[in-house]
């Protein structure tokens, strides 16, 4: 290669992996969306729970055996929603997301919430597996009043 | 008034006219009720709305003749020359529904029918206030439904717009009161106009029926 094209190729090879940073940089998630994006799917699993214990409940005969399952997994899933807010993966770091800067600022309040949502779904899936209907009945519209509880105080109304 | 001379004939019978305000007010209220999260009315209201296109439906074949889809469905061919009518002042006054307008009522219905359709089936972000089908799908389904159901809102408040601005264009600058006529059900038209041939009573009794059973029987979930 000639001393005159040097410069040249130089030039383009330095544009090249500017360009491919650039685009990795805009192809990256960032941790805040990574964040958004788990615990949103994570909250599809608990509402796609809850849909499966609210349809049997409504049938004339509900499948005691199905709440009871549907609700062992809102348990589990209640037991991760603290894992799922880690620090900075609020509004503030540029994420779509509908969690309030209270569940952050308010980090006992939230907590007390969320375990409360687990000690509710464990009742559930207690009265449920004992095939208990009318209580099985009204301990599901105690789940939905935790559900509610957290979801006025720290989630954005869409 | 640009009908002066003519006599005032019936031209809407009473079931079609509670329809009309019924559907309006309805309307209203699901709006109302879906903007504060009051789904339990949100719910009646959308099982009042669907026994209200269900019996427009019926009526549309087996009620008064100027209810009927069959008298006021025209081709593209009388809609476009219909159409060109438009900006004249002057245009004779129709006996029912103009055949523009005709389609925007169709529109209405289909969209108001596809709206209460969705609705059933919809289901909210918690899965935990749903439509009284959706049982049927999936909890993804329904969220999906949930979100069309939100387009189809957006979609009748441009049809409803469209609507209004008709009427009110007719009211100003034709001077034809449509309002009225929707109101008390007459309508001064020329000489020739064909009034309203009504429907037995026993029809109406008949629609008024199965719109009410098929509007509970949903509500129920269709569950036994």
């Amino acid at each position: 290669m000639s001393p005159i094209r040097k410069p040249r190729t130089l030039g383009l090879a330095a544009g090249a992996i500017l360009a491919l940073t650039l685009a990795g940089a805009a192809l990256a998630q960032t941790a805040a969306e990574k964040a958004v994006g788990a615990r949103q799917a994570g909250f599809k699993q608990i509402g796609a729970a809850f849909k499966t214990i609210n349809d049997e409940a409504r049938a004339g005969k509900p499948d005691m055996a199905a709440i009871a399952a549907a609700a062992a997994k809102l348990k589990t899933h209640a037991a991760q929603v603290p894992t799922w807010f880690p620090k900075g993966s609020g509004v503030e770091s540029g994420a779509k997301t509908g969690a309030k800067a209270e569940i952050w600022s308010d980090a006992a309040g939230f907590a007390s919430a969320s375990a409360n949502f687990q000690a509710q779904a464990n009742k559930l899936q207690q009265l449920a597996a004992a095939g208990n209907v009318d209580a099985t009945k009204a301990q599901v519209r105690q789940v939905g009043a935790a559900c509610q509880a957290c979801h006025s105080k720290y989630r954005e109304k869409d | 008034m640009g009908e002066g001379g003519s006599r005032a004939i019936p031209l809407w019978d009473l079931p079609t006219r509670l329809t009309h305000w019924a559907i309006a007010v309805a309307f209203g209220v699901s709006w109302y009720t879906a903007d504060n999260h009051l789904m339990g009315a949100h719910r009646i209201s959308g099982y009042v709305i669907l026994g209200l296109v269900v019996f427009r439906l019926y009526w549309g074949v087996a009620g008064g003749s100027t209810a009927r889809f069959a008298s006021f469905v025209r081709g593209p061919g009388a809609t476009l020359a219909y159409a060109r009518t438009l900006p004249r002042r002057d245009s004779v006054a129709v006996a029912g529904h103009n055949p523009l307008g005709a389609w925007s009522v169709v529109a209405m219905i289909v969209l108001l029918a596809a709206q209460v359709g969705m609705g059933l089936f919809a289901v909210d972000v918690d899965g935990f206030e749903s439509g009284p089908l959706s049982h049927w799908v999936s909890f993804e389904t329904g969220r999906t439904i949930a979100g069309a159901h939100e387009w189809g809102f957006r979609g009748l408040l441009v049809l409803i717009g469209l609507h209004l601005a008709a009427v009110a264009y007719y009211h100003l600058y034709k001077r034809q009161n449509l309002i009225g006529a929707m109101i008390h059900g007459r309508r001064r038209l020329g000489e020739g106009a064909e009034p309203l041939k009504g429907a037995p009573l026993w029809r109406l009794a008949l629609g008024v029926a199965i719109a009410a059973g098929l509007a509970w029987a949903i509500a129920k979930g269709l569950r036994f």
